[in-house]
């Protein structure tokens, strides 16, 4: 019952949340110096398409039906034109998503896993060289410039070795063909490994930082004592006892720094070329396209309010002792 | 007031403790060599205007080239001196941490110390707006921002990333607060009559002052981390050279596999300059905080 409580809680918050935020770029969108229609509609349209754009938007009505017909369209997920493409900004951002989660999730699993492991056996030895050397390389991974970071493996592992092609997800010629199935799979992964390995250095040394220093709190607690004093193996009390538990701010932090991830995860993709949600951000920035970049920015927003929501849940869940 | 004056007074027995700290000196150390290049930009009109790091242009090569005697880190794609655009961007990339870190201090101690003084409402209305700025990626808002106001000049880039990075100190600060609300001395000045404007900034304010800043090196690292990425993507100052907009310029003029003496210098230096900035943060963290120090420390 409480748990309930706790979840429908959560949910009307970022639903409040996300609210805001669509509120606050309605009125960013009419404050910018310029006149709104000519952000919203091409200027390349005929003008009848262009009035029927404006109908639709509702660009000549006053402020507050403006305010209405926006949320309404919102909601029903119409966002626009994008200028550049021609098509609804939802068909753009849908047939771009995929790529982003894809990227995404993998790099910050792995690089959580990664995380909490070798956090773990940093803290565990804790004053050793190797917690010296560990510790020292997360600081370094963790104030990376993430672009000229892309850039240096981008030279050194796919130009001067060629190992890996320089950017895109799929090679033009498998995609055009009737290429099989796994051969396709295997290219998307062959393209995926440079901006994985980007972005797993890049959050793999914030993990290992938070998970150390978690561990070090939870190896002072009386209970480590007792299973000492039990009699339990040193493998025992460091996986069984003390990591489990120690492991549960590193889920929070998924949260917290997912601001921090997306940053870099733009970047990321625009230097690799990876066809995700960020590189369209720039790109639709970058051309003044308006409708498009409004509606990435949303969709971004969303998967960050609903990744927070994920790991609120799962930290009740992984946690017996909250209390809601 | 007694905070305040403790920490002066421990001041240099915690400055002790901080240089012992490898972290510490080696961030201090790699610190002052970039505000030495900081300070040393500063002299660079008195090599002549071929060496102004934007609109100087050595007319011999005019195209990018490799390290030689004149130029001795070598030119950019329009011959412009890289050695003394990396220092011009030096002086860029301390002031927009430290200004951006400072406004974005100043801002998180005043909504903390309101929101832990005032409690409440206040309280749970503050907290949730830092909770939602917290989780906003600041670069994306930036790129929208750009994209409808145009061109940015840097002081509105130091102003914005800093109204987006306030919430940290507050959550810092109202913790500190919540604690200083209970002492003795905030009870005395109620009792005599002491407004709560006048609690918040003469008596709360000196005390979590100082811990605010310790808090600023943190600050100042995503600062310039966003600033550099921002400049790097085409949505910097152009009027100002940074070492983002020197990447940008290596990328976007196609000399990133030729130019390894151009690509090399900018990366490493925002990547340094960051990462000591994070290790006197640190080392200042494990000063304050025991636990986190190394046994026999």
């Amino acid at each position: 019952m409480n748990r309930i409580v706790f979840i429908s809680k959560k949910a009307v918050e970022l639903f409040i949340l996300f609210f805001l935020i669509l509120t606050v770029l309605f009125f960013l969108f009419r404050l910018a110096p310029g006149d709104p229609v000519t952000r919203m509609v091409d200027p390349m349209l005929t003008p009848e398409d262009a009035a029927h754009i404006i109908e639709q938007m509702g660009l000549d009505k006053p402020l507050t039906t403006q305010y209405m017909i926006y949320v309404k369209n919102f909601f029903t997920g119409n966002f626009g034109f994008s200028f550049h493409y021609g098509e609804p900004v939802a068909r753009v951002i849908m047939a771009r998503l995929p790529c982003t989660l894809l990227l995404f999730t993998t790099s910050t699993l792995l690089a959580a896993l990664a995380g909490v492991f070798l956090g773990k056996i940093s803290a565990w030895k804790k004053g050793s060289r190797m917690d010296g050397v560990l510790s020292i390389s997360a600081l370094v991974c963790h104030t990376l410039f993430v672009p000229w970071f892309a850039l240096m493996m981008l030279w050194m592992l796919g130009f001067q070795v060629g190992w890996f092609p320089l950017g895109g997800i799929i090679s033009p010629e498998l995609w055009i063909e009737d290429a099989p199935f796994g051969l396709k799979v295997l290219d998307v992964i062959h393209h995926m490994i440079l901006p994985l390995l980007t972005l797993f250095i890049i959050h793999v040394g914030s993990y290992l930082l938070l998970m150390r220093s978690s561990m070090l709190s939870v190896l002072k607690e009386d209970y480590i004592l007792t299973a000492r004093a039990k009699g339990l193996t040193d493998r025992v009390i460091r996986n069984r006892h003390a990591a489990k538990n120690a492991a549960l701010p590193v889920v929070t932090s998924v949260g917290l720094s997912l601001a921090f991830s997306i940053n870099g995860g733009a970047l990321t993709e625009q230097i690799f070329t990876w066809p995700g949600i960020g590189r369209e951000l720039i790109f639709a920035v970058s051309n003044n396209d308006y409708p498009l970049a409004q509606g990435c920015f949303l969709l971004i927003a969303a998967v960050v309010l609903s990744a927070n929501f994920i790991v609120d849940l799962l930290y009740a869940w992984l946690d017996p002792r909250i209390h809601y | 007031m007694s905070y305040y004056f403790g920490f002066m007074h421990r001041f240099s027995s915690n400055w002790k403790i901080f240089i012992q700290n490898p972290l510490g000196k080696a961030g201090l150390a790699l610190l002052s060599l970039f505000a030495l290049m900081a300070v040393a930009s500063f002299g660079l009109h008195l090599l002549g205007p071929m060496y102004d790091p934007m609109t100087g242009v050595d007319p011999v090569v005019s195209r990018s080239v490799g390290p030689s005697t004149s130029h001795w880190l070598g030119t950019d794609f329009i011959g412009r001196d890289i050695l003394c655009q990396l220092l011009e961007g030096a002086k860029i990339a301390f002031i927009v941490g430290l200004a951006s870190a400072f406004i974005s201090i100043i801002i998180g101690t005043v909504v903390g110390m309101v929101s832990g003084y005032a409690g409440g409402i206040v309280d749970i209305l503050l907290m949730r707006l830092a909770d939602m700025v917290m989780v906003l990626p600041s670069l994306v808002i930036l790129l929208i921002i750009a994209a409808l106001f145009g061109q940015l000049n840097i002081w509105m880039i130091v102003f914005l990333i800093a109204i987006l990075r306030w919430p940290a100190v507050a959550r810092v600060i109202r913790s500190q607060t919540l604690s200083l609300k209970q002492r003795p001395f905030i009870e005395a000045s109620r009792v005599a009559g002491a407004s709560d404007i006048r609690i918040i900034f003469k008596h709360i304010m000196p005390n979590v002052l100082p811990l605010a800043f310790l808090y600023m090196t943190f600050r100042v690292t995503s600062a310039i981390l966003v600033e550099a990425s921002l400049s790097f993507l085409g949505f910097g100052d152009p009027g100002q050279i940074s070492w983002g907009m020197m990447l940008q310029w290596v990328w976007s003029s196609g000399h990133m596999f030729q130019a390894p003496y151009w690509l090399l210098p900018p990366g490493i230096c925002i990547s340094l300059l960051t990462l000591s900035f994070y290790m006197v943060g640190r080392a200042m963290d494990e000063v304050l905080d025991p636990r986190l120090r190394r046994e026999g420390q």
